[in-house]
Protein backbone atom coordinates (compact mmCIF):
# COMPACT_ATOMS: atom_id res chain seq x y z
CA UNK A 1 0.00 0.00 0.00
CA UNK A 2 1.42 3.39 -0.92
CA UNK A 3 1.59 6.35 1.42
CA UNK A 4 -1.08 8.05 -0.63
CA UNK A 5 -3.44 5.14 -0.37
CA UNK A 6 -2.75 4.82 3.34
CA UNK A 7 -3.76 8.40 3.98
CA UNK A 8 -7.20 8.19 2.37
CA UNK A 9 -9.85 9.43 4.75
CA UNK A 10 -11.30 6.53 6.70
CA UNK A 11 -14.16 8.61 8.13
CA UNK A 12 -13.16 8.15 11.78
CA UNK A 13 -9.86 9.91 12.25
CA UNK A 14 -10.14 13.58 13.14
CA UNK A 15 -8.37 15.73 10.60
CA UNK A 16 -5.98 18.38 11.83
CA UNK A 17 -5.42 21.17 9.37
CA UNK A 18 -3.26 24.21 9.68
CA UNK A 19 -3.75 27.26 7.47
CA UNK A 20 -0.95 29.79 7.22
CA UNK A 21 -2.26 33.28 6.43
CA UNK A 22 -0.90 36.80 6.11
CA UNK A 23 -3.36 38.84 8.14
CA UNK A 24 -6.54 39.51 6.22
CA UNK A 25 -5.24 39.70 2.69
CA UNK A 26 -7.84 38.77 0.06
CA UNK A 27 -6.18 35.41 -0.67
CA UNK A 28 -5.85 34.53 3.01
CA UNK A 29 -9.50 35.33 3.68
CA UNK A 30 -10.57 33.42 0.56
CA UNK A 31 -8.48 30.42 1.56
CA UNK A 32 -10.08 30.24 5.00
CA UNK A 33 -13.59 30.56 3.58
CA UNK A 34 -12.91 27.92 0.91
CA UNK A 35 -11.31 25.58 3.43
CA UNK A 36 -14.27 25.80 5.81
CA UNK A 37 -16.66 25.08 2.96
CA UNK A 38 -14.66 22.06 1.73
CA UNK A 39 -14.31 20.68 5.25
CA UNK A 40 -18.00 21.04 6.04
CA UNK A 41 -18.94 19.32 2.80
CA UNK A 42 -16.42 16.49 2.91
CA UNK A 43 -15.33 16.00 6.52
CA UNK A 44 -18.67 16.62 8.24
CA UNK A 45 -17.37 18.36 11.35
CA UNK A 46 -14.65 15.78 11.88
CA UNK A 47 -11.82 18.26 11.58
CA UNK A 48 -10.04 21.13 13.28
CA UNK A 49 -8.52 24.14 11.59
CA UNK A 50 -5.67 26.05 13.17
CA UNK A 51 -5.07 29.43 11.56
CA UNK A 52 -1.57 30.82 11.90
CA UNK A 53 -1.18 34.48 11.02
CA UNK A 54 2.39 34.93 9.84
CA UNK A 55 2.01 38.71 9.83
CA UNK A 56 1.92 38.49 13.61
CA UNK A 57 4.68 35.93 13.96
CA UNK A 58 6.70 35.20 10.79
CA UNK A 59 9.00 32.85 12.70
CA UNK A 60 6.24 30.25 12.79
CA UNK A 61 6.78 29.74 9.06
CA UNK A 62 9.88 27.74 9.83
CA UNK A 63 8.14 24.71 11.32
CA UNK A 64 6.38 23.77 8.08
CA UNK A 65 8.85 25.51 5.75
CA UNK A 66 6.23 27.93 4.46
CA UNK A 67 7.26 30.17 1.58
CA UNK A 68 4.05 31.28 -0.15
CA UNK A 69 0.88 32.41 1.61
CA UNK A 70 -1.78 31.15 1.98
CA UNK A 71 -0.64 27.57 2.46
CA UNK A 72 -2.69 24.77 3.95
CA UNK A 73 -0.92 21.98 5.80
CA UNK A 74 -2.62 18.70 6.50
CA UNK A 75 -1.02 17.51 9.76
CA UNK A 76 -3.30 14.54 10.37
CA UNK A 77 -3.86 12.11 8.77
CA UNK A 78 -0.25 11.45 7.88
CA UNK A 79 1.64 11.94 5.71
CA UNK A 80 1.91 15.69 5.95
CA UNK A 81 0.58 17.42 2.84
CA UNK A 82 0.82 21.03 1.71
CA UNK A 83 -1.56 22.84 -0.59
CA UNK A 84 -0.46 26.25 -1.73
CA UNK A 85 -2.95 28.92 -2.77
CA UNK A 86 -6.41 30.21 -1.90
CA UNK A 87 -8.16 26.83 -2.47
CA UNK A 88 -10.48 28.46 -4.99
CA UNK A 89 -10.21 25.38 -7.19
CA UNK A 90 -12.22 22.91 -5.14
CA UNK A 91 -11.26 19.92 -7.26
CA UNK A 92 -7.57 20.64 -6.81
CA UNK A 93 -8.06 21.22 -3.07
CA UNK A 94 -9.80 17.86 -2.71
CA UNK A 95 -7.03 16.08 -4.63
CA UNK A 96 -4.41 17.91 -2.56
CA UNK A 97 -6.09 16.83 0.66
CA UNK A 98 -6.42 13.33 -0.82
CA UNK A 99 -10.15 13.42 -0.35
CA UNK A 100 -10.40 12.63 -4.04
CA UNK A 101 -8.01 10.45 -6.08
CA UNK A 102 -5.75 12.11 -8.59
CA UNK A 103 -7.10 11.60 -12.11
CA UNK B 1 28.78 4.67 -0.37
CA UNK B 2 26.63 2.62 -2.66
CA UNK B 3 23.19 4.23 -2.31
CA UNK B 4 21.54 1.96 -4.83
CA UNK B 5 22.27 -1.13 -2.76
CA UNK B 6 19.23 -0.54 -0.53
CA UNK B 7 15.99 -0.61 -2.55
CA UNK B 8 13.84 0.41 0.43
CA UNK B 9 15.96 3.47 1.06
CA UNK B 10 15.90 4.30 -2.63
CA UNK B 11 12.12 4.07 -2.63
CA UNK B 12 11.91 6.40 0.35
CA UNK B 13 14.19 8.90 -1.35
CA UNK B 14 12.18 8.76 -4.54
CA UNK B 15 8.95 9.27 -2.58
CA UNK B 16 10.41 12.26 -0.73
CA UNK B 17 11.78 13.76 -3.93
CA UNK B 18 8.48 13.22 -5.69
CA UNK B 19 6.65 15.03 -2.89
CA UNK B 20 9.07 17.95 -3.01
CA UNK B 21 8.68 18.11 -6.77
CA UNK B 22 4.89 18.14 -6.42
CA UNK B 23 5.11 20.93 -3.85
CA UNK B 24 7.40 22.95 -6.09
CA UNK B 25 5.05 22.43 -9.03
CA UNK B 26 2.07 23.35 -6.84
CA UNK B 27 3.81 26.54 -5.76
CA UNK B 28 4.64 27.46 -9.36
CA UNK B 29 1.02 26.89 -10.33
CA UNK B 30 -0.33 28.87 -7.36
CA UNK B 31 1.97 31.81 -8.09
CA UNK B 32 1.33 31.95 -11.81
CA UNK B 33 -2.43 31.66 -11.33
CA UNK B 34 -2.45 34.44 -8.72
CA UNK B 35 -3.59 32.29 -5.79
CA UNK B 36 -1.05 33.67 -3.34
CA UNK B 37 -0.53 37.26 -2.24
CA UNK B 38 2.30 37.03 0.27
CA UNK B 39 5.69 35.38 0.73
CA UNK B 40 7.91 34.57 3.65
CA UNK B 41 11.44 35.83 3.11
CA UNK B 42 14.61 35.78 5.22
CA UNK B 43 16.86 33.11 6.60
CA UNK B 44 14.92 31.68 9.52
CA UNK B 45 14.36 32.96 13.06
CA UNK B 46 14.19 36.69 13.62
CA UNK B 47 15.16 37.46 10.03
CA UNK B 48 11.98 36.00 8.61
CA UNK B 49 9.29 38.43 7.53
CA UNK B 50 6.21 38.49 5.35
CA UNK B 51 6.18 40.43 2.10
CA UNK B 52 2.77 41.25 0.67
CA UNK B 53 2.18 41.55 -3.05
CA UNK B 54 0.75 44.85 -4.23
CA UNK B 55 -2.77 43.48 -4.70
CA UNK B 56 -2.95 42.49 -1.05
CA UNK B 57 -2.86 46.15 -0.06
CA UNK B 58 -5.44 47.34 -2.53
CA UNK B 59 -8.62 47.11 -0.46
CA UNK B 60 -6.91 48.53 2.60
CA UNK B 61 -5.61 51.42 0.52
CA UNK B 62 -9.10 52.07 -0.82
CA UNK B 63 -10.35 52.47 2.75
CA UNK B 64 -7.47 54.74 3.68
CA UNK B 65 -7.93 56.83 0.53
CA UNK B 66 -11.60 57.39 1.23
CA UNK B 67 -11.46 58.04 4.96
CA UNK B 68 -12.19 61.49 6.29
CA UNK B 69 -9.08 61.67 8.42
CA UNK B 70 -5.70 62.52 7.00
CA UNK B 71 -3.24 59.64 7.01
CA UNK B 72 0.47 59.88 6.39
CA UNK B 73 3.40 57.51 6.80
CA UNK B 74 6.70 59.13 7.70
CA UNK B 75 10.20 58.02 8.62
CA UNK B 76 11.42 58.91 12.10
CA UNK B 77 13.23 61.82 10.51
CA UNK B 78 9.87 63.04 9.18
CA UNK B 79 10.10 62.35 5.45
CA UNK B 80 6.74 61.41 3.99
CA UNK B 81 6.48 58.01 2.36
CA UNK B 82 2.73 57.96 1.80
CA UNK B 83 -0.12 60.41 2.23
CA UNK B 84 -3.81 59.89 1.55
CA UNK B 85 -6.06 62.19 -0.45
CA UNK B 86 -7.63 63.74 2.64
CA UNK B 87 -4.26 64.88 3.98
CA UNK B 88 -3.38 66.24 0.56
CA UNK B 89 -6.67 68.19 0.59
CA UNK B 90 -6.04 69.47 4.12
CA UNK B 91 -2.77 71.00 2.99
CA UNK B 92 -3.95 71.94 -0.48
CA UNK B 93 -0.88 70.22 -1.89
CA UNK B 94 -0.91 67.45 -4.55
CA UNK B 95 0.01 64.00 -3.21
CA UNK B 96 2.87 63.76 -5.70
CA UNK B 97 4.46 66.82 -4.12
CA UNK B 98 4.18 65.38 -0.61
CA UNK B 99 6.05 62.19 -1.50
CA UNK B 100 9.52 62.21 0.14
CA UNK B 101 8.98 65.78 1.39
CA UNK B 102 9.59 66.54 5.08
CA UNK B 103 6.36 66.74 7.10
CA UNK B 104 7.88 69.57 9.12
CA UNK B 105 7.93 71.76 6.03
CA UNK B 106 4.13 72.01 6.34
CA UNK B 107 4.11 72.86 10.04
CA UNK B 108 4.51 76.32 11.55
CA UNK B 109 8.03 77.16 12.70
CA UNK B 110 7.00 77.24 16.36
CA UNK B 111 5.52 73.71 16.20
CA UNK B 112 8.37 72.01 14.33
CA UNK B 113 10.43 71.10 17.38
CA UNK B 114 7.36 69.61 19.09
CA UNK B 115 6.55 67.55 16.04
CA UNK B 116 10.14 66.32 15.71
CA UNK B 117 10.21 65.26 19.35
CA UNK B 118 6.88 63.52 18.93
CA UNK B 119 8.14 61.55 15.92
CA UNK B 120 11.20 60.44 17.84
CA UNK B 121 9.56 59.30 21.05
CA UNK B 122 5.87 58.88 20.26
CA UNK B 123 4.22 55.86 21.76
CA UNK B 124 1.29 54.21 20.11
CA UNK B 125 -1.98 56.01 20.91
CA UNK B 126 -0.21 59.22 21.82
CA UNK B 127 -1.03 62.48 20.07
CA UNK B 128 0.16 66.03 19.67
CA UNK B 129 -1.59 69.14 18.38
CA UNK B 130 0.23 71.19 15.78
CA UNK B 131 -0.60 73.91 13.28
CA UNK B 132 -0.11 73.07 9.63
CA UNK B 133 0.51 75.68 6.99
CA UNK B 134 -1.50 75.21 3.83
CA UNK B 135 -0.19 75.86 0.36
CA UNK B 136 -1.93 79.24 0.28
CA UNK B 137 -0.47 80.24 3.64
CA UNK B 138 -3.62 79.60 5.71
CA UNK B 139 -3.13 77.74 8.95
CA UNK B 140 -4.90 74.61 10.07
CA UNK B 141 -4.87 73.35 13.64
CA UNK B 142 -4.83 69.56 13.73
CA UNK B 143 -4.25 66.66 16.04
CA UNK B 144 -1.48 64.27 14.97
CA UNK B 145 -1.88 60.81 16.46
CA UNK B 146 0.42 57.84 16.11
CA UNK B 147 -1.51 54.88 14.70
CA UNK B 148 1.36 52.45 14.24
CA UNK B 149 5.12 52.17 14.16
CA UNK B 150 7.03 49.48 12.31
CA UNK B 151 10.22 49.06 10.31
CA UNK B 152 11.30 52.60 11.19
CA UNK B 153 8.16 54.21 9.81
CA UNK B 154 5.31 55.86 11.66
CA UNK B 155 1.75 55.99 10.42
CA UNK B 156 0.02 59.13 11.63
CA UNK B 157 -3.65 60.09 11.63
CA UNK B 158 -4.29 63.79 11.16
CA UNK B 159 -7.57 65.28 12.37
CA UNK B 160 -8.61 68.79 11.39
CA UNK B 161 -9.73 70.50 14.62
CA UNK B 162 -11.43 73.44 12.88
CA UNK B 163 -14.90 71.83 12.70
CA UNK B 164 -14.67 71.10 16.42
CA UNK B 165 -13.60 74.66 17.13
CA UNK B 166 -16.57 75.99 15.15
CA UNK B 167 -18.93 73.66 16.97
CA UNK B 168 -17.54 74.83 20.29
CA UNK B 169 -17.99 78.47 19.27
CA UNK B 170 -21.62 77.77 18.30
CA UNK B 171 -22.20 76.20 21.71
CA UNK B 172 -20.83 79.28 23.42
CA UNK B 173 -23.03 81.59 21.35
CA UNK B 174 -26.14 79.62 22.17
CA UNK B 175 -25.21 79.51 25.85
CA UNK B 176 -24.81 83.30 25.79
CA UNK B 177 -28.19 83.76 24.06
CA UNK B 178 -29.79 81.53 26.65
CA UNK B 179 -28.31 83.63 29.43
CA UNK B 180 -29.67 86.79 27.81
CA UNK B 181 -33.15 85.30 27.49
CA UNK B 182 -33.10 84.11 31.10
CA UNK B 183 -32.18 87.63 32.13
CA UNK B 184 -34.96 89.01 29.96
CA UNK B 185 -37.45 86.68 31.62
CA UNK B 186 -36.52 88.15 35.00
CA UNK B 187 -36.94 91.71 33.82
CA UNK B 188 -39.44 93.66 35.94
CA UNK B 189 -42.49 94.83 34.05
CA UNK B 190 -42.56 91.91 31.62
CA UNK B 191 -46.09 90.60 31.42
CA UNK B 192 -46.99 86.97 32.07
CA UNK B 193 -47.12 86.09 28.39
CA UNK B 194 -43.66 87.59 27.85
CA UNK B 195 -42.22 85.73 30.83
CA UNK B 196 -43.79 82.49 29.60
CA UNK B 197 -42.33 83.01 26.11
CA UNK B 198 -38.87 83.75 27.57
CA UNK B 199 -39.13 80.68 29.76
CA UNK B 200 -40.09 78.46 26.82
CA UNK B 201 -37.34 79.88 24.63
CA UNK B 202 -34.82 79.43 27.45
CA UNK B 203 -35.88 75.80 27.88
CA UNK B 204 -35.57 75.20 24.13
CA UNK B 205 -32.10 76.71 24.09
CA UNK B 206 -31.11 74.60 27.10
CA UNK B 207 -32.13 71.49 25.15
CA UNK B 208 -30.18 72.64 22.10
CA UNK B 209 -27.17 73.35 24.32
CA UNK B 210 -27.34 69.85 25.80
CA UNK B 211 -27.59 68.28 22.35
CA UNK B 212 -24.68 70.34 21.04
CA UNK B 213 -22.61 69.43 24.09
CA UNK B 214 -23.34 65.78 23.44
CA UNK B 215 -22.46 66.22 19.76
CA UNK B 216 -19.26 67.99 20.71
CA UNK B 217 -18.40 65.22 23.12
CA UNK B 218 -18.90 62.59 20.42
CA UNK B 219 -17.06 64.57 17.77
CA UNK B 220 -14.09 65.08 20.08
CA UNK B 221 -13.96 61.38 20.81
CA UNK B 222 -14.10 60.53 17.11
CA UNK B 223 -11.50 63.16 16.27
CA UNK B 224 -9.07 61.60 18.65
CA UNK B 225 -10.05 58.24 19.93
CA UNK B 226 -6.67 58.87 21.45
CA UNK B 227 -5.72 60.76 24.57
CA UNK B 228 -5.03 64.39 23.89
CA UNK B 229 -1.81 65.93 25.22
CA UNK B 230 -3.93 68.70 26.72
CA UNK B 231 -7.63 69.40 27.20
CA UNK B 232 -9.39 70.40 24.02
CA UNK B 233 -9.64 74.17 23.64
CA UNK B 234 -13.38 73.65 23.37
CA UNK B 235 -13.56 72.35 26.90
CA UNK B 236 -11.53 75.12 28.45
Amino acid sequence: MSADQASQHDGNEKWELRLYTAGQTPKSVAALANLKRVCEEHLAGNYSIEVIDLMKNPRLAKEDEIIAIPTLVRKIPAPLRKIIGDLSNTERALVGLQLRPRT
Amino acid sequence: MNRTADPARLDAEITALRQRLEEAEDMRRAITSGEVDAFVVGQGGDNQRVLLLAGAYQRYRQVVERMQQGAVTVSVSGDMLFANQRFSDMLGVPISKLFAAPLEAYVTAQDRARLSSFLLVAARNSAVEVTFVQEDGKQLRARVALASFSDGYLTLLITDLEPLRRLGAACEQIAAARGAIDALGRTAGLDAAGRKAAETLGADLARICAQLDSLLEGASAVASHLPSESPSPLRQ
